[in-house]
């Protein structure tokens, strides 16, 4: 056998490399980024159409005058709020920004490859199988917890959900290992930090606030399971089995609520500051602000210290847990801001102006109707959906308003993931080209973008306007049953309007997402071709094919020497330089 | 010398411990204890101080690292590296050890809390899969040519797996539909062994005929196989074994019991 020492060229080796056949074998088998990008991005949009339509059921539910009809009993109603609520996070909204990652950034930072790209593929299969465990384990009256206490015939089933959600858990810490390290180790030549693109930045910002939280999360389960499988008994039985209560659900709440909740939000200001210079067909006018501000909401959202279940009654009126809620809102403002700026600043910079609309490749919709396109209103609006979570989030520290325990943690969860989810479908709607080869339809975009942002106002509003009447977080109608919650809402009246009004969000939601297979579905049906560059963007992955081929770049990308290396290569008159 | 990373994260490294010092003092600490992290004195409220402190010790040390690694600034490594530019990544081969990993944690997981053997199946994957995934590094990274670094790993690794694949499909295969026909009736196991003989030596021969086969419907066909054999044991170890009634069973028959007699 003959061994070479010197690289075949580049083509040669990708294609000796490229896997000859698509479907199955290339689904078990593939290294390429794309497409285990694309696995992510599927399990996360199966997951967002199963959780919104539970949430339908929940909230229609919660309306209900005469509670447990749909789910018969009070301790199933618990079991599915709390997969609404992890799979929310979980199963949705973590993997669909994975997803995006694994596809877009490593181009963005002109690798050809996601780092470690087999432990990447393992992460997506092993999410999908501890997904599936967790799923069917609590259907299979499992579940974090029984408010009516853990009978023989529910611990092996409960038991299951403890270790599906670890490996869930533990997926995502795989898949954050390898983003993380696309952006510190394989960027292009002169891509220092400051000039990494922003989408890229938020997700080594996320993956980083993950791997330093989720890890947390892992341990409290592993000491929930010992608990439940009559391990090594922990004195006082602290870890709450005994008790046959919402124990095991309490311990691991601090991952739905605030600050950790933001850590899932993170890229929403990623996907924000990339599509707006777009939008705006100029750079970003803030860039090294907004990357700053990033990292502080990547700050700010580092929960794993704040567990009630440990810290007691009192958790929230601890003075860290009061700064992390007003300062949260600080970011996402700002970034809102510099936004504000690139967009309405855009006349100001005429000889960029010029430069950009020159580009060949910047096809795209100009000036405000830039602002109409489908990835356009999804960015501002799931900007503008965290502001709300986060003031949210804001209201529900300042202690005088005692909106602890009330239904305004729900609703800061629901605002916050809610903006995750647009964020990421607006990311969806504009990497579409390279993710899949082809554009989304534009006015199934628009419709679900408005179905979206507003149920998600109605669903999060009608909570965080119940909070104040009392309503407790876990709907109101526990109360009376074993579960701990001890109050009724001040105006009983009041909040099942509010609750009809949250009902109404969810279907909105729900019709959104439907949109979204919609648009998918017409997309893959379509033979039409699309340009590399179609909305003019400013970044790497966009200097490359679409869809891109094997290896990302047929050859390496120039010196960066910008955030936008896309413009460099237009000069003042308008001509490539 | 210092580069930016360093100062940005240096930075928010102090100003996270002077916060931390402040905050000590002016919740309830005394003498040196939030200088000294509580050695001489108290250190005020915990959380927050330690927190505080944690985080800031956290950035100090990205700080530390990044101008140890200036920045991971791709041109500094090429410096260092002494080329004009960083060498792209190396190129991975498609892989089923990541797929077969996943699914022997997930077996493990499972294990953990149904059935010991399913655990120790699981954690013999994962050893499986740790061997191979390291020899698969090992080869993309041998040459730079991928066609002689997948022969090279060929050359090591095929004359153990191909026997030890041959042996566990072997094993596996006759221990599953070993439970499936003693779960099943007399004249219902001579049924499924005839059934699968036919399909093992009919799927045989369509693939033998076959000079090149559809690498889809080859993977397919086998995870069809592999899953309707091994689901079918599953479910006849869980159901248990048909009754049997021994040939010839003779008893005292002083408490009166009957004399069985084979069927």
């Amino acid at each position: 056998m003959t061994m070479t020492d010197s690289p075949p060229a580049a083509d040669t080796a990708l294609a000796a490399i490229s896997p000859r056949v698509v479907g199955l074998f290339d689904a078990l088998t593939t290294t390429d980024h794309k497409r285990i990008g694309r696995l992510w991005l599927r399990s996360g949009l199966l997951g967002l159409l199963a959780a919104t339509l539970l949430g339908v059921v929940l909230t229609i539910e919660n309306s209900n005058s005469s509670p447990d009809d749909i789910f018969g009993g009070i301790n199933s109603f618990f079991q599915y709020f709390n997969l609404y609520r992890f799979g929310l996070v979980l199963l949705v909204v973590a993997p669909l920004f994975v997803g995006l990652a694994t596809v877009v950034v490593p181009m963005q930072v002109g690798a050809t490859n996601i780092a470690f790209p087999r432990a990447a593929h393992g992460a997506v299969w092993l999410f999908m199988i501890g997904a599936t465990i967790t799923v069917v384990s609590v259907v299979s009256d499992g579940g974090w917890g029984a408010l009516d206490g853990v009978t023989g015939t529910e611990r092996d089933a409960i038991a299951l959900t403890l270790v599906g959600t670890g490996l869930v858990i533990f997926a995502l810490l795989m898949a954050s290992v390898c983003i993380a390290t696309t952006v510190v180790s394989l960027r292009t030549s002169g891509m220092n930090l400051l000039r990494v693109p922003l989408f890229a930045w938020s997700m080594l910002v996320a993956t980083s606030v993950w791997l330093l939280t989720l890890p947390v999360a892992l341990g409290n389960l592993a000491f929930i399971y010992f608990d439940l499988r009559g391990g090594p008994r922990i004195p006082d039985e602290t870890f709450g089995i005994a008790e046959g209560s919402h124990a095991i659900y309490a311990q691991i709440a601090w991952l739905v609520e605030q600050p950790q909740i933001y850590a899932f939000a993170i890229p929403v200001l990623g996907v924000l500051g990339t599509i707006a210079p777009v939008v705006a067909k100029r750079r970003h006018a803030q860039h090294v602000v907004a990357v700053a501000l990033i990292g502080l909401f990547g700050l700010l959202s580092v929960g794993g210290w704040s567990q009630p279940w440990f810290q007691g009654n009192n958790y929230d009126e601890k003075f860290v847990f009061i700064i992390f809620g007003l300062f949260a809102v600080i970011p996402v403002f700002g970034s809102i801001g510099a936004v504000a700026d690139t967009i309405v600043g855009r006349s100001s910079d005429s000889d960029t102006d010029s430069a950009v609309s020159s580009d060949p490749g910047a096809s795209g919709e100009s000036g405000f109707a830039g602002l109409l396109s489908v990835y356009g209103l999804a960015a501002i609006g799931a900007a503008l959906l965290l502001l709300a979570g986060t003031v949210a989030g804001l209201a529900r520290v300042i202690q005088p308003w005692d909106l602890g325990d009330r239904t305004t943690e729900t609703s800061v969860m629901n605002l916050v993931l809610f903006s995750a989810v647009a964020a990421a479908i607006a990311g969806i709607w504009f990497w579409a080209p390279k993710i899949g080869g082809h554009e989304l339809a534009v006015s199934t975009g628009r419709l679900v973008v408005l179905d979206i942002v507003a149920g998600a106002v109605l669903l999060g509003g009608a909570d965080f306007v119940s909070g104040f009447f009392e309503a407790p977080a876990f709907g109101y109608h526990v109360v009376g049953s074993s579960a701990p919650l001890p109050s009724e809402p001040s105006n009983q009246g009041f909040v099942e309007v509010m609750n009809v009004v949250g009902t109404i969000g969810a279907v909105l939601i729900a019709l959104g997402v439907l949109g979204v297979f919609a648009a998918i579905a017409k997309a893959m049906r379509s033979s039409d071709g699309v340009d590399d560059n179609p909305y003019g963007g400013q970044t790497l992955e966009w200097t490359t094919s679409s869809p891109p081929p094997p290896g990302n770049f047929s050859e390496p990308p120039e010196r960066v020497v910008s955030e936008a290396p896309l413009l460099d290569t237009v000069n003042e008159n308008g001509e490539e330089a | 010398m210092f580069t930016t990373g360093f100062k940005f994260f240096f930075g928010i490294g102090m100003a996270l411990a002077t916060g931390a010092v402040f905050y000590g003092y002016t919740t309830g600490g005394n003498h040196m204890g939030p200088l000294s992290m509580g050695w001489k004195g108290g250190i005020g409220e915990h959380l927050g101080y330690s927190l505080l402190l944690g985080l800031g010790v956290t950035a100090m040390t990205v700080a530390l690292f990044l101008v140890f690694f200036r920045d991971a600034d791709p041109a500094a490594q090429a410096h260092y590296m002494g080329v004009e530019q960083i060498p792209t990544n190396n190129l991975v081969t498609a892989s089923f050890w990541p797929v077969v990993g996943a699914f022997g944690v997930g077996a493990m997981a499972i294990g953990l809390v149904l059935h010991t053997a399913v655990f120790v199946t699981g954690l013999i994957i994962c050893g499986v899969v740790a061997i191979e995934w390291l020899m698969d590094g090992w080869a993309d990274r041998a040459t730079g040519d991928p066609e002689a670094n997948r022969a090279l790993r060929n050359r090591v690794m095929a004359p153990i797996e191909i026997p030890a694949l041959g042996a566990a499909i072997v094993a596996l295969g006759v221990l599953a539909t070993s439970r499936i026909l003693l779960a099943t009736s007399k004249l219902g196991s001579v049924v499924v062994a005839g059934v699968v003989s036919v399909l093992i030596l009919g799927i045989a021969v369509l693939f033998a005929r076959k000079t090149q086969i559809n690498k889809n419907i080859l993977a397919g066909s086998v995870l069809l196989l592999a899953v309707a054999v091994l689901v079918g044991g599953i479910v006849a170890t869980v159901t248990g074994e048909r009754d049997f009634h021994p040939h010839e069973v003779h008893h005292d028959d002083e408490n009166g019991a009957d004399t069985g007699e084979g069927h």
